[in-house]
């Protein structure tokens, strides 16, 4: 119990008590305490164990840069958020937060032994000892390592709260409300531009914030600002990524500091163009390198600064500084003067400025020049330091609870870094500061390297007399990372600070370096005996901080994760219970099962429906492009396989699209409605692909033709009705169009109308039926399918779906682009060379068809495939051996492409793709299934009805 | 997000209403029946894949709709100019 | 004979009303997608004023790119088809639907998904553009109105996604 609340001062609201819990201890804090300032005012120094070695560990800092006090805040179920920063936490009234990485307790952790095996945990321990055996790592080393490892715990929940996301534009974007933002706004501030300004806390100020001297000029720039019509400020947003042409990713927390969450969303992504960025993000004081560094109470001086006057919290009651800059120094007067006993100043340095020694003289604090921390003692908080001379004489103790380090600054070039702005080094403060940018951007304050906070000495470990091989002096705390751990790398041989870094782990993970990357880089530079900007420098990476998963995901989950697009039928599919399937981003119909039916037994019924009378489906979704121009039917000539250019109006052909490489990529039967019209339609999935690919030729190879493309796939709705009924179905509905065999044949087209409606209709057939496919303003279509149930319930209509389609169409050997074929497929491998007109001198992958290796024997081509056994369904995918006993791996020769039960025939049916499968026909092949070896025979690809007479009719 | 100058719209425009559509300036042949294997190889499948200044094309898909080409910097990621189909290499 | 047969909406025919804007669909219209190499082409053919500039509007016609043009125009309207002309007219009434959003915090609503900046969108203006991962037709009619166009298909998810924004 060290820290606590003084009498006065801070910007906490003393008459607004809140009460929280910290590992189901109850305190109170007031409102505007961070969960740290709330905790440690209650005397609270543990906050945390380390990330490999689980040693106790405190506060190291006040603000986001924190790398110990990672917690875990409950909200409830669903609503627990790991590793949050106590320092950004706002206390609420029921505030539940935990600590991480500790098992049982904070206090009592079994992963401690870790910190006494120590010396068996050197910088790349887990490279080096858990490569051998590897059946060890799933087993033991795994689990062990996730065990004791890791930072804080995943929520295994779905997520229940809501997010927002917005793009927003501006004219300048500053980011960091400190002084120097503020300043920068204020210039801005009623001009033309339209500005806005984010900070990650919950209050404006920045640093001013822990200058009570600054507060009168903050109510009044704040004041300035928010009165200003152009200026938009953002609170409790954390600018986390700086991407290219000035785009910002910030997250806004808007409700996590609030007891009551209510339905607002928690948080709210901000996607940020803006014309120009100002960074004033301020520096982060550096910590020092010393044995005991990571001791609960030893911390940044500029925090226990934070504490006081922010907060009016002392960080304890006798506070020692550990100085190599003069900012400490200016920290313990302020603490001083706000009621906390100093017990010491100690400073690396031989001189400080007179006037120091002399306020320190005036406020009596012992001073020790010349002379360095090297040992704290206290597992769980400050006892005592012992400090000696710098040439290691002297060694005493002090008495004192809390240690402050004061290690000069380092500007924070993070967003700066993301967004390829190039860094110079700086002597005068010993940090890269920022150089060229990459974008319109900026730098002002002290993250552009004005940090007017006096002299300092830049020093990587802080001289002792112990052996430094025996002593863990931190240097990244979050990371475990101590400066022998760097040392080794070097002696290891690592030269590249970027090897070093992932070898040590220095400056990884969520912490992103803040406040270890330049002491690392000093120790490196000393080890590898070279200057400083001879080493490099690491990447910094967004996310500044890390965010939550919700907040970049936005609304896009559940039904708003993609758009599920749906026909105008599918809601009466969904009042029929149909089963649905998703087809590209198409929810369809795969099977309308009745009252006991199982898929197997609907489809069987659907499939007999169709043969025997007449069934309907909802063939919407095929992707429909019409062709306008004088010179359509040059165009299609070009583009698919076959001839158009004789296509009567009037009458359909089927397309086979190929791309440039020889390769089938879509199909589909399209109509001349006129000499320059054409209705294209396309697959399911291959719509918006083949109407990019045709545009690319038309506007870049072919940009002469007078034709033009237009999507029409949500024009109309689409009814394919297919059975031997189907034309009594259609006729007593249809006006304008004869639908005897003789006046609309097969593969034809006919407008007309239907129930009123004007239809494009088509008579073909995907079954091998006599079939008609009824286009109607896609508006009508749940209308007209309706009407067509009620007209067919005298022929016992049948509605079926996308899996009896499939069956139906496997039954007559019509291939699916992407089922059957896989980008390798030419029409020749599948058996289509009636579709390739030979006679055409060019068309779009023609010459590709003479390549060496689509002409070689050999290839994979497209069978029928018929199971010795018939009531043996193979599994689609089932790879195809020649012989079952030849030794494993065997030689695979193809695969199953399409397999089902055909309720018509009785028995199994498959399309595979074989080597040499042509060839072939009649020769057995053998699958192996899981649990037996089956035995097939290669057919031809039609199984039904192969003369086409239930077509002509 | 980049930002892309589409040469029809002459506008800036976010990334995501565009596509890219590999590298520019390979025209197919008027004729391919007179190309050799080996020079239609070339001409199918083997892209110059620079360190530096790229000529591409992009396509405004959810804009304008047109296909353009452009000269982006693949390390930098900067675009140098976009311009029309048609023109001349820049 | 077509009154037996009604149209089927994918949206709620009802407006949807939050704090600051409103979103409703707008009536059926006829909708021509209009394709040539000149704005000129179409003016001898339709004889009225085509705009030439893209994202202009223009008497319910909006130029979209450098050869396409959309015109909007009260259901059931009929124009030439231009058959044998170097012109293509096509019907795509029913492809999308239009979404009015108006109201003081339209603009704000429709930049949480799209990219745009609405701030210096001015009235007027059309453009082909993209809501989240949804392509759109954005058009301008007043400071406070806007035309949403969307596929039918996607209206559905866009009415979803506009309304729970509009709501928080
Ligand atoms: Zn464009």
């Amino acid at each position: 119990m060290s820290g606590f609340r003084l009498p006065t001062g801070g910007r906490v609201d003393r008459s607004r008590p809140v009460r929280f819990s910290f590992d189901g201890v109850s305190y109170t804090g007031f409102a505007g305490d961070t969960l740290a300032s709330a905790l440690l005012a209650n005397g609270v120094m543990l906050f945390g164990r380390s990330f490999k070695y689980h040693r106790p560990r405190g506060l190291l800092a006040a603000g986001s840069e924190e790398p110990n006090a990672l917690v875990s805040v409950d909200r409830g179920p669903g609503r627990f958020t790991p590793n949050l920063r106590a320092t950004n936490v706002e206390v609420h009234e029921g505030l539940k937060a935990v600590s991480q990485n500790r098992w049982p307790s904070l206090k009592t952790d079994f992963g401690a032994i870790n910190d006494r095996l120590g010396m068996f945990f050197p910088a790349g321990f887990y490279n080096k000892t858990f490569m051998w055996p590897r059946s060890f790592w799933d087993k033991l080393y795994e689990p062990a390592i996730r065990k004791i490892a890791g930072l804080g715990d995943a929520p295994t929940e779905d997520d229940p709260d809501q997010y927002a996301a917005t793009h927003a534009h501006c004219d300048l974007l500053i980011i960091g409300a400190g002084p120097a933002g503020i300043d920068a706004a204020l210039e801005a501030a009623g001009t033309n531009r339209r500005v806005t300004v984010i900070d990650e806390q919950d209050e404006a100020g920045g640093s001013a914030l822990a200058d009570p001297s600054l507060w009168q000029w903050l109510e009044r720039s704040m004041k300035a600002l928010n009165d200003a019509p152009n200026v938009t400020i953002l609170t409790r947003t954390t600018a986390f990524g700086y991407y290219h042409d000035n785009f910002i990713g910030a997250v806004q927390r808007l409700t996590d500091h609030l007891p009551d969450d209510g339905d607002a969303p928690r948080e709210k992504l901000w996607r940020i163009r803006a014309g120009e960025v100002i960074l004033a993000q301020g520096a982060i004081e550096r910590p020092l390198v010393f044995a005991g560094n990571d001791t609960p109470g030893v911390m940044l001086s500029s925090a226990a600064k934070t504490f006081a006057n922010r907060y009016g919290v002392a960080v304890g009651k006798s506070v020692a500084l550990m100085a190599t800059h003069d900012s400490g120094w200016h920290d313990v007067f302020a603490l001083a003067k706000a009621g906390v006993g100093i017990a010491a100043i100690i400073d690396v340095r031989d001189t400080v400025d007179a006037d120091l020694l002399k306020q320190a003289a005036d406020l009596r604090i012992t001073v020790k020049l010349s002379h360095s921390v090297i040992g704290v003692s206290g597992r769980y908080g400050v006892k005592t330091i012992e400090i000696a001379h710098n040439d290691g004489t002297g060694i005493r103790s002090i008495a004192c609870d809390a240690l402050l380090m004061a290690g000069g600054w380092t500007p924070s070039v993070h967003l700066w870094s993301h967004s390829k702005g190039t860094l110079k080094w700086c002597d005068d403060i010993g940090a890269y500061v920022p150089d060229q940018p990459n974008e319109n951007v900026r730098c002002v304050g002290a993250c552009a390297g004005a940090c007017n906070f006096g002299q300092g000495a830049v020093i990587d470990v802080l001289p002792t007399p112990m052996d430094q091989s025996r002593i863990k002096a931190f240097v990244d705390f979050q990371n475990d990372v101590t400066a022998k751990d760097i040392k080794l790398a070097v002696r290891e041989g690592f030269r590249s600070i970027e090897h070093i870094k992932r070898y040590t782990t220095n400056g990884m993970a969520t912490d992103q370096g803040k406040t270890s990357n330049l002491n690392g880089l000093q120790i490196a530079s000393t080890a590898l005996a070279k200057p400083i900007t001879d080493i490099g420098l690491t990447t910094f990476r967004p996310p500044y901080t890390p965010q939550t998963f919700g907040a970049l995901a936005g609304h896009a989950k559940g039904a708003l994760f993609q758009a599920t697009r749906t026909t105008n039928i599918d809601s009466w599919a969904e009042e029929h219970s149909a089963v649905f399937e998703l087809v590209a981003q198409w929810r369809r119909a795969r099977y309308f099962p009745k009252a006991g039916e199982d898929m197997h037994a609907a489809v069987n019924r659907e499939c007999v429906a169709v043969r025997s009378s007449v069934g309907i489906f909802d063939a919407s979704t095929l992707g429909k492009i019409e062709v306008v121009g004088p010179d359509a039917a040059e165009f299609l000539n070009r583009m698919y396989t076959n001839p158009w250019k004789a296509l009567e109006p009037g009458r359909c052909r089927y397309g086979l699209l190929l791309k440039e490489d020889g390769f089938i990529t879509d199909d589909g039967v399209s109509a001349r409605l006129a000499p320059d019209r054409f209705h294209l339609t396309t697959t399911t999935g291959g719509a918006a692909r083949v109407l990019n690919m045709m545009e690319d030729y038309l506007q870049t190879e072919w940009p002469d033709l007078n034709v033009w493309l237009t999507s029409t796939t949500e024009q109309y709705a689409v009814i394919a009705l297919q059975g031997p009924n189907a034309r009594k179905l259609l006729e007593p509905l249809v006006e304008g169009i004869d639908l005897s065999a003789e006046a609309f044949p097969h593969m034809a087209i006919r407008e007309g109308a239907i129930c009123g409606i004007p239809t494009r209709l088509f008579r073909v057939s995907f079954t091998g039926e006599l079939g008609f496919e009824i286009n109607v303003p896609t508006a009508y279509g749940r209308a007209l399918w309706e009407r067509i149930m009620a007209e067919g319930d005298r022929y016992d209509i049948t509605p079926y779906g996308t899996e009896t389609m499939h069956v139906l169409r496997a039954e007559k050997g019509f291939i699916i682009v992407g089922q059957d074929t896989d980008g390798t497929v030419t029409p020749y491998d599948a058996s289509l060379d009636w579709a390739v007109g030979k006679k055409k001198l060019d068309f779009v992958g023609k010459r590709s068809l003479a390549r060496p290796d689509i002409v070689a024997a050999g290839r994979k081509q497209l069978v029928g495939l018929l199971t010795d056994d018939p009531n043996v369904v193979l599994e689609e995918g089932a790879q195809i051996v020649a012989d079952p006993n030849q030794p494993i791996p065997m030689k695979m020769i193809g695969h199953v492409t399409s397999s089902y039960w055909s309720a018509t025939l009785g028995r199994s049916i498959a399309m595979a793709l074989v080597a040499g499968g042509q060839d072939k026909m009649g020769e057995t092949l053998h699958i192996p299934m899981p649990g037996k070896t089956h035995t097939a025979k290669i057919s031809g690809m039609v199984f039904y009805d192969p003369q086409g007479a239930r077509l002509n009719v | 997000m980049i930002l892309i100058h589409c040469p029809y719209c002459d506008e800036k425009r976010a990334e995501i209403e565009f596509a890219y559509a590999g590298e520019a300036h390979i025209s197919r042949p008027v004729d391919p029946s007179t190309y050799g294997d080996e020079e239609w190889e070339r001409y199918l499948f083997i892209r110059a894949n620079p360190k530096g200044r790229h000529h591409e094309r992009w396509r405004h898909i959810h804009g304008c709709g047109r296909f353009f080409n452009a000269v982006r910097d693949t390390v930098t990621d900067k675009f140098e100019t976009t311009y029309k189909a048609g023109e001349p290499r820049k | 004979m077509s009154d037996l047969l009604t149209r089927a909406e994918p949206v709620p025919t009802a407006p949807f009303a939050a704090d600051g804007v409103t979103i409703s669909l707008a009536p059926p219209m006829a909708r021509y997608s209009l394709r040539a190499r000149q704005g000129q082409a179409l003016e001898t053919l339709l004889g009225v004023k085509v705009p030439k500039k893209i994202g202009a509007t223009e008497g319910g016609i909006a130029c979209l790119g450098p050869d396409e043009w959309l015109m909007r125009a009260p259901a059931g309207t009929s124009i030439p088809m231009a058959a044998g002309l170097a012109i293509a007219v096509t019907d795509v009434s029913e492809r999308s639907i239009c979404l009015c959003v108006e109201g003081p915090r339209a603009a704000q609503l429709i930049m949480s998904g799209c990219p745009q900046d609405l701030e210096l969108f001015p009235v007027g203006k059309a453009t082909r553009t993209i809501f989240e991962t949804v392509e759109i037709i954005l058009i301008r009619n007043s400071n406070d109105q806007f035309h949403i166009e969307v596929w039918r298909s996607f209206s559905s998810w866009l009415w979803t996604a506009l309304t729970t924004t509009a709501s928080h």
